[in-house]
């Protein structure tokens, strides 16, 4: 072969500062928008509402509060027992699912669990008034229970309300987690002990269960987590029951007492904090090594009663978790519907009404997911690509910074934001920009973790064998790198978006009436009891987050299920 | 053909661990030119692997120097350094075809369609890819995706070929029509080529030279047949080839070499001695003072009462071309193994037998201060 002019000179020699440049970069936004308002708010916290931030001005009275005021007193012991019961009863009814949907031969299984993850992609508030419309004073269910049976039905505005529709809401993170687990749990395992002379039921009791314990603690806490920082299902259907995140609402939008409310919202971090260290001691001690490397799947019950039971059970609990989606579905269709059971004319008014005169939310909405969403790419993909990729010092730091807003409740964000840039340095309360920004903290964990997955799915060696090649740092990201994690990016990006566009309980503490969204529209609607508008608003929103997330799994080439686990 | 050099001086890699600093790779230093083909060999976790990634600019280094043609080549990024790599995962493109995994290299440097077309056909065509030049990775068999990894390195005329146990993936049968294609190509090429494997074999087979590494540093560098028959340490005896130990104390010596005793006083004229690497001392067994090795090839069986060693038979393996026998010695470290030519007639599993070394071939290591 004949030697080019020079191959080794046509490599370029330069510094390679790129990766370095947008490396700070990525710690200064993580920094600027995540860590400061969150130390920011914990400092605020020990100040006297309406006093400057001064070690001379640091106070517990905030704190104080939960042992002198009855209000807070009592919203503490409602979260503690709507985030415990709406946990238990998701966990027990997603439970037995669960385990019919990985063992007993079904037909339609992952039809039925695609359709179980519609109640949490769909932010529960949209849903959380239909049960108002089925159990309300004058609702379809409480009618026919009434008239029926005489059986009179406890108020659902309450601790009643708030429980049922958040389990119903948050039972399929039980459900997906577990059921995966158990799935892929080694069937030789149990076999063994088959083997051994233990009956179906003993094995069940002490391999199974003790085997997907872990998997059940967590989809737990998932649950715990969501139940604890909701805001949208006990603003609806709480009424005077307060739990923490309403009182935050309530301390801010009352009497703007930004101290107080940030001192609820670290009580309320606390918690989940808490909860948290539950699940890791849980982990610890049942640390097994799953080795799951078999191509065989477990035994798959056949028999008559269980495949009755399997079907029924879980068709069952999927309709009740779909029921709130479907009844706003219905109501949308309604023309009137005023003091009767069911509506008394049906049309496509709600819908022509919204279309046209609820405009502004719905681009205000989509303006504001697209920037946030466009924020995550940037700089989840980066972040992601550090994490999995480098070794540095501090590599947890920044693993834990970007998975924090996982379990800070939206309204602690929201109180963040609020008390950062309210004032200050940077001043953007009632712009745009403070929710996009509070956005992108939010969702920038969707984003890291697709593509932390797609990253890891791509061999170092590639990347060698491309520098190896000649190319510069930015070369292989773009000719390699970025090409081969760009499913991940893409579908990380679409999830990101669709649950942006129906956000709730960050918006309702950043949002101004320029930039009023979908969210806060429904909102509205509901407040002032016009359901139907609400209703259309909702379903819209409903299934576009919908095809939205279909899409997304369908880029990935994962099952909706999958992508919730 | 121009010429080259590559000279490691004194390479030094340690790694931060839990348990304080490793050191992966201890002042190794050899030199390579022109054409050679090189190899490092060693158990795994002997350094090789680092030592070859110091080379490509993929591990830092801790201390000592790689220069290539006089220049250092650690103050290059590795993109800088026009190296060529084979990896044992061949790390093909996935989302690229065939050509455009090969062509990968000469984009980077900018070459126009035209050449970059010439260039990667002629060495697909070397490689025997013509016919899979549009196909992706995922299609290709093992082998094949070894070869497009080979052409994706040779394509653009890199300074040296870095081969990373390219063919540990493969097959036995496709390893060894593999590695006589690789040498096939280098020759033709007269690229400089370094070659990591744990396999002696494939070593031994391909290599102008191989350097024998363990925990860390470079134990011999030879040709192959010399690292065999002589080699400086009872670890490059044993990892090279098979060898058998006997346990031996220094009865006279003379300048034509010495007479040595054997545990159960079997005495043995042996040529000159060579003296045992210092960290080997230890290795010999308590109230001895040497060490002789012998290949299998080189001791003989004779039926008991023969002058010899007194052993016994314990299992004769048919092997073809040879018959292998496995014999219980007491004055041999371990069960030793006599390959003859022939079987010898008279003696069956089970017999006690006598073992003849035939001393010239046969290799006498003393401990320090001998």
């Amino acid at each position: 072969m004949t030697a080019p002019a020079s191959p080794a000179e046509a490599l370029r020699r330069k510094v390679d500062w790129l990766p370095y440049a947008v490396g700070a970069l990525t710690v200064f936004v993580l920094f600027a928008f995540l860590l400061f308002p969150i130390a920011k708010t914990i400092l605020s916290s020990f100040v006297k509402n309406g006093q400057e931030l001064e070690i001379a001005n640091a106070t517990l009275t905030n704190f104080a509060k939960f042992f002198t005021s009855a209000s807070y007193q009592r919203a503490f012991v409602h979260s503690l027992v709507v985030g415990g019961v709406s946990t238990l009863v998701a966990t027990l009814l997603a439970l037995p699912a669960a385990f019919a949907l990985s063992r007993v031969a079904m037909p339609f299984r992952n039809l039925l669990m695609s359709l179980s993850v519609i109640p949490l992609v769909s932010p529960p508030f949209i849903g959380a008034y239909s049960w108002v419309t089925l159990l309300g004073k004058s609702g379809i269910v409480t009618h026919y229970l009434n008239t029926w049976f005489g059986i009179e039905m406890p108020s659902i505005y309450g601790g009643f309300g708030v429980i049922v529709a958040l389990s119903l809401s948050f039972f399929p993170y039980v459900l997906l987690i577990v059921q995966g687990a158990l799935a892929a749990a080694d069937p030789f395992i149990e076999e063994c002990a088959f083997v051994m002379g233990a009956s179906r039921w003993r094995v069940l009791r002490t391999i199974t269960f003790p085997l997907v314990l872990p998997s059940i603690a967590a989809g737990a806490i998932i649950v715990f987590i969501k139940a604890l920082g909701n805001f949208g299902v006990p603003s609806i259907l709480g009424g005077e029951y307060y739990v923490l995140p309403t009182l935050i609402y309530f301390q801010v939008h009352g009497y703007f007492n930004l101290n107080g409310a940030s001192a609820i919202a670290l009580v309320n971090v606390l918690l989940t904090l808490l909860a948290i260290l539950v699940l890791v001691r849980v982990n610890k001690r049942r640390a097994y090594v799953t080795v799951t490397g078999g191509t065989r799947r477990s035994a798959q019950l056949t028999g008559l009663g269980a495949r009755i039971f399997a079907n029924t059970y879980c068709w069952g609990l999927l309709a009740l978790g779909l029921l709130p989606h479907m009844i706003v579905i219905y109501s949308s269709f309604a023309e009137q519907w005023a003091g009767t059971v069911f509506p008394t004319a049906y049309g496509l008014a709600n819908y022509v009404n919204v279309l046209a005169n609820v405009r502004a939310p719905f681009t205000n909405s989509i303006i504001l997911a697209c920037a946030a969403t466009a924020m995550c790419i940037v700089f989840g993909t980066l972040a992601a690509y550090t994490s999995v990729r480098k070794r540095f010092f501090g590599k947890w730091a920044l693993d834990l910074t970007i998975m924090l807003p996982f379990i800070l409740p939206g309204i602690v964000t929201g109180v963040a934001y609020l008390t950062t840039f309210n004032s200050g340095l940077i001043v953007l309360s009632g712009s745009g920009a403070i929710l996009v920004l509070a956005y992108f903290v939010r969702r920038l964990a969707y984003v890291f973790r697709t593509v932390s997955a797609a990253v890891g799915q791509v061999d170092t060696k590639l990347e060698e064998a491309s520098s190896i090649c000649g190319a510069t740092w930015w070369w292989t990201m773009r000719k390699i790198t970025f090409p081969l994690v760009s499913p991940g990016i893409i579908s990380g990006a679409i999830l990101v978006f669709a649950t942006l566009i129906s956000e709730m309980s960050v918006t309702i503490l950043l949002y101004s009436a320029k930039w009023k969204t979908i969210s806060v529209a429904i909102y509205e609607y509901i407040i002032s009891d016009d359901l139907m508008n609400a209703s259309a608003i909702g379903s819209i929103t409903i299934l576009a987050t919908l095809l939205l997330v279909f899409l997304s799994s369908r880029i990935i080439g994962k099952t909706m299920a999958e992508m919730f686990r | 053909m121009p010429s080259h050099t590559l000279q490691l001086r004194d390479l030094t890699k340690t790694f931060e661990a839990e348990q304080g600093a490793v050191t992966a790779v201890d002042s190794v230093s050899f030199d390579i030119v022109d054409d050679e083909f090189f190899t490092m060999l060693g158990p795994s976790g002997c350094g090789k692997t680092t030592t070859l990634r110091m080379i490509a600019g993929l591990e830092s280094v801790t201390s000592g120097t790689i220069a290539f043609d006089g220049q250092d080549f650690t103050k290059f990024s590795t993109f800088q350094r026009n190296i060529g790599m084979v990896f044992q995962s061949y790390a093909l493109f996935p989302h690229m075809t065939v050509f455009e995994n090969t062509a990968y290299g000469l984009r980077i440097r900018q070459m126009g369609d035209d050449e970059i077309k010439v260039r990667v056909s002629r060495i697909l065509e070397l490689l025997g890819l013509s016919a899979l030049a549009h196909r992706n990775p995922p299609e290709l068999s093992g082998g094949q995706q070894q070869r497009v990894s080979i052409a994706r390195a040779l394509v653009y005329d890199p300074g040296m070929l870095l081969l990373d146990e390219p063919l540990a993936n493969l097959d036995a049968k496709l390893r060894v029509q593999m590695r006589e294609e690789i040498r096939r190509i280098q020759k033709e090429l007269g690229i400089m080529s370094i070659y990591v494997t744990h396999d002696q074999e494939e070593a031994m087979s391909v290599s102008d030279r191989v350097a024998v590494f363990n925990h860390g540093k470079l134990i011999q560098v030879g040709a192959p047949h010399e690292v065999y028959a002589s080699p400086n340490s009872l670890f490059v005896a044993d990892f090279i080839g098979r060898a058998n130990f006997f346990p031996a104390r220094t009865a006279l010596r003379n300048g034509q070499g010495a007479r040595v005793a054997l545990g159960r006083g079997s005495e043995l004229e042996m040529p000159l001695s060579r003296p045992l690497p210092a960290d080997e001392g230890a290795l010999l067994d308590a109230g001895f003072d040497a060490m002789i090795v012998v290949r299998p090839e080189h001791l003989g069986l004779a039926p008991a009462g023969t002058p010899g060693i007194p052993c016994s038979v314990r299992r004769i393996l048919f092997l073809g071309n040879y018959t292998r026998y496995m014999v219980a010695c007491a004055d041999a470290r371990r069960e030793v193994f006599v390959d003859m030519a022939r079987r010898v007639p008279g003696i069956a599993e089970g017999d006690q037998a006598s073992l003849i070394v035939h001393h010239q071939d046969a290799i006498l290591f003393s401990g320090a201060g001998r």
